[in-house]
């Protein structure tokens, strides 16, 4: 199959005339997702589609075009498209193919179990996850969703200067949201997932579980006093928090004037225990890949050592601009869209203590486990941070009120810079890519409540 | 798109195994978008995208399989992935298929594919002009064009055979500005469901000035103030706070799943006297508007709220069924790669006859939301948090200050039930609305409104 799909882009790059660069993306994917609700299969979705996408660059003018499922005869038409839509952009001396570079495999980002599940067993580990939610707490009064996916995908990329790659790769998941109540008519609801590249190694009820418990923990939470505190993020809201920081950290945003890390290499960005990476080789992230959207080789880029901001992440185009090599940070959004920039794992150094520990060590600590709004609340270009937080209030490191409908207030640069330490629990969740991140310790912040 | 004797054998195939109900929904979607930013026109793409989708439903169960191709052998094979849920002996049979008559909702005056493509370069070109000469603090413009047309077919085993073509055009500006390290954004994204003609209503060079102006006048931006306090919402940007705080919740298959705090209260004052909304895909030619939705259900108005007293939820096909509630044409999808679940279309705040400018003279101490950056509601408990994109301090009855960092925090039911003025002035607002990974799109419309107290959560 990624054979076809290599011959398909083939076909496109035999179309080029002389003087046109020409690449083309083409991909397959497989999808099952299960949803169960009340121990019956609510859905069971079974998808399969490919496509083919080519840009070409003409006098360094850019076109792109695409198409889902072309006969191999309809290649040379959208070929013949992102030609003529070429003409009418603007010339840009950076838009520029790779040239080959050797790729090393990446053996575990598919495993042939993956492959062998049955519908009949996709389905009881669909219905497990919702039992175990169910059963985790006598305050779990429904469980408003449990779906157990898996996706399989393959891509090929081919183009005029020389590059030919393919890879597949392969992911399960189960995710669950929990309504928990205590019977005097309020809801509260929690969201718990698991991943990995096999379902036998998916730890299905965990994810129930963790549901029920983040649903259970918002019961009788209020909006608390208005006052000073130190905020811990759990992976779920530090994940949240990072895809603000990550847009910032790509040389798109750079070029385009929209990072608040423009101009700051080499300069004291955030806390001294703040160490962040890229790493698309890192095979416990659900983001490995052996090359990128452009075909190039995927490695691991330092971004923030020390609390010292490192560098940029970078795709072809970036690099030629900024004058540097790519990263092998091209991200495509199927075979629809041209190389933006991204992350592949972006990943967060943890540290030794347990979350409960640290808590502790700060005293009176908000633990944040959602962060609600922040894609209207969070502007990554000017760094202004206010959100709305839940969570629980601890006491020496043990739960002691639920707070909601409270907000925080900062920017993105006085967070990382107040950051106190990182915890031992590093997770890998697909948030905007792949993220993996411990619960993060803040210094004091203002929570506004009452 | 599909001949009716195939249609008619893959129903069959996909009820072979004891489903009471099967569907195909095909579609074939060219587009066309145009990319500007850095005065640069960076990226034309032209796209093509086809597929198509078999469901089983038996029960609250619904299999589905989808696949790209639309030949006989792909659409048979894809019904017999979804047949494969069940395995019992057939229990329905396919009813003879009955075209459905053919209702234009949205007439197209230009289609898009009889504009030349440098047309649509120069509309975003214009945007970017009339933006940058707004003022020298102009930093940064993304001006985008954007046209889908989409042919649909839809075939059930009740024998409904529905076929439609929707145009859509979209015209987006963002733009940056800057004074003294302080970094504003603006945006203005109208949409409709019409063709080239949106640019007679939408200039280009009118829409690039309007994300500008938004811009700028944040830049003078002081930090929001915190604390309880009356609050006006302008006319259609304000939309978005009933959208994302109550018509979430009359999605039926939320308050299905009890996960709607609207749950079992039909017919129950929950809101105030003077508010009454509509969700109203029939609307012509508004950016969310269709002439039939997703599943063959002509779109219709669905009244949601009747002086305070909660009237109706939106529903799909399954949920109509299995709930025992109307069908109100709301089953939508983002493309065949999707099921339908009930989604908003046009959902509108009806228009009340207070005047709109003393709405604003009413407020002693209070704040002006003109412009949403989008929220996030819990629908189970109806607690909401919005970011307010553009908004202003009201100061003895006027506007003086704009302010940022502003975010409104509260619950659907209370808020709601604290609208104390409903203006007679009427806007709409274009989106694009998410739910479980599928985006659709929407309008959000309402008058000039005033909410006696809500939480703002400020900077200072």
């Amino acid at each position: 199959m990624s054979d076809d799909l290599l011959e398909l882009a083939r076909r496109a790059v035999e179309a080029a005339r002389s003087g046109e660069a020409i690449e083309a993306f083409a991909s397959w994917g497989r999808e099952t997702e299960v949803k169960v609700y009340q121990g019956e299969v609510e859905s069971l979705v079974s998808a399969e589609s490919r496509g083919i996408g080519v840009r070409a660059i003409v006098d360094g003018k850019l076109g792109y075009a695409y198409a889902a499922d072309p006969d191999p005869d309809e290649i040379a038409d959208v070929v013949e498209q992102a030609r003529t839509n070429a003409a009418l952009a603007a010339r840009d001396d950076g838009n520029v193919l790779p040239a080959p570079q050797p790729i090393e495999p990446l053996a575990g980002i598919l495993l042939p179990e993956l492959l062998e599940a049955t519908a009949e067993q996709k389905v009881a580990l669909a219905m497990a996850i919702e039992r175990a939610c169910r059963e985790a707490d006598a305050r779990v009064k429904g469980v408003e969703s449990a779906q157990y996916g898996e996706g399989l995908g393959r891509v090929a990329v081919a183009s005029t200067t020389g590059v030919e790659a393919t890879s597949e790769r392969g992911d399960c998941w189960a995710a669950a949201v929990a309504l928990s109540s205590d019977g005097d008519g309020e809801t509260q609801t929690g969201f718990g997932l698991q991943i990995a590249r096999r379902p036998s190694d998916l730890a299905v009820e965990a994810a129930g579980r963790e549901a029920a418990e983040r649903a259970v923990r918002l019961l009788g939470a209020r909006k608390p006093p208005s006052g000073r505190m130190p905020v811990m993020l759990d992976p779920f809201a530090a994940a949240s928090f990072l895809g603000v920081v990550t847009s910032g950290l790509s040389a798109e945003s750079v070029l385009k004037g929209r990072s608040l890390f423009a101009g700051r290499v080499g300069e004291r960005v955030a806390s001294e225990r703040f160490e962040l990476i890229d790493d698309g080789r890192e095979l416990a992230g659900p983001g490995a890949e052996p090359f990128d959207g452009e075909g190039v080789p995927t490695r691991r880029t330092p971004l923030i050592a020390g609390g010292v901001l490192q560098g940029f992440l970078h795709n072809t185009y970036t690099a030629a601009r900024m004058g540097g090599s790519s990263t092998g940070n091209a991200s495509r959004a199927g075979f629809k869209s041209t190389p933006g920039v991204s992350t592949t794992n972006l990943i967060l150094a943890p540290g030794d203590a347990t979350p409960s520990a640290l808590a502790a060590s700060a005293g009176r600590t908000l633990l944040v486990q959602d962060l609600i709004g922040v894609h209207s609340g969070a502007n990554p270009i000017s760094g202004d941070f206010s959100v709305g937080v839940d969570g629980v209030i601890l006491e020496d490191g043990h739960p002691a009120e639920g707070v909601r409908e409270a907000t925080i207030a900062s920017t993105v640069l006085d967070i990382l810079r107040n950051v106190v330490a990182t915890a031992n629990d590093l997770r890998f969740l697909p948030f905007g890519g792949s993220i993996g991140t411990p619960s993060i310790l803040v210094g004091e912040m203002t929570v506004a409540g009452l | 798109m599909i001949d009716e004797s195939v249609l008619r054998d893959v129903l069959a195939a996909a009820l072979a195994t004891g489903g009471e109900f099967a569907e195909i929904y095909a579609e074939t979607r060219t587009s066309i978008s145009v990319r500007l930013e850095d005065r640069k026109v960076e990226e034309v793409t032209t796209g093509r995208d086809r597929g198509a989708g078999v469901r089983v439903v038996r029960g609250a169960s619904t299999a589905y399989a989808y696949t790209n191709r639309l030949d006989r052998d792909a659409l048979r094979d894809a019904a017999g992935v979804a047949a494969a849920a069940l395995n019992e002996e057939p229990r329905a049979e396919v009813r003879d298929l009955t075209r459905a008559p053919e209702r234009v909702l949205n007439p197209v005056r230009l289609y898009p594919e009889d504009v030349e493509t440098v047309s649509k370069v120069d509309a975003v070109r214009a945007m970017d002009e009339a933006a940058r000469e707004v003022s020298g603090d102009i930093r940064q413009v993304i001006a985008s064009y954007a046209e889908g047309s989409q042919d649909i077919l839809i075939a059930n085993s009740d024998g409904l055979l529905a076929s439609d073509r929707r145009v859509r055009t979209r015209l987006a500006c963002t733009v940056v500005a800057q004074r003294d390290g302080n970094v504003q954004t603006g945006s203005w994204n109208p949409g409709a469901s019409a063709g080239f003609e949106l640019l007679d209503t939408h200039p280009p060079d009118a829409t690039g000035r309007k994300a500008a102006q938004q811009a700028v006048v944040m830049l003078d931006a002081v930090g929001a103030p915190a604390g309880e306090m009356p609050v006006v919402l302008a006319p259609g940007g304000g939309g978005v706070l009933f959208h994302e705080a109550s018509g979430h919740g009359l999605e039926a298959d939320l308050i299905h799943k009890e996960a709607s705090v609207y749950r079992d209260r039909t017919g129950e004052k929950i809101g105030s006297e003077l508010l009454s909304a509509v969700d109203d895909g029939s609307v012509p030619g508004l950016w969310g508007s269709f002439a039939f939705d997703d599943e063959g259900t002509p779109s219709q108005r669905t009244l949601l709220f009747d002086k305070g007293v909660l009237t109706g939820a939106m529903t799909d096909m399954l949920r109509s069924r299995i709930m025992g509630l109307p069908a109100t044409g709301n089953g939508r999808r983002q493309s065949y790669a999707h099921l339908p679940i009930p989604r908003m279309t046009n959902s509108n705040i009806l228009p009340g006859t207070d005047d709109a400018e003393e709405i604003v003279r009413s407020v002693k101490n209070g704040l002006y939301a003109k412009s949403f950056a989008g929220g996030q509601v819990n629908t189970a408990t109806g607690d909401f948090v919005f970011g307010l994109a553009e908004a202003y301090l009201i100061e003895n009855g006027e506007l003086t200050r704009p302010v940022r960092g502003a975010n409104l925090i509260g619950n659907g039911p209370e808020i709601i039930a604290r609208i104390d003025a409903v203006g007679s002035d009427f806007e709409v607002w274009w989106g694009v609305c998410g739910k479980d990974g599928q985006g659709v799109p929407v309008t959000c419309g309402m008058p000039t409104l005033r909410i006696s107290r809500i939480t703002v959560g400020g900077t200072g």
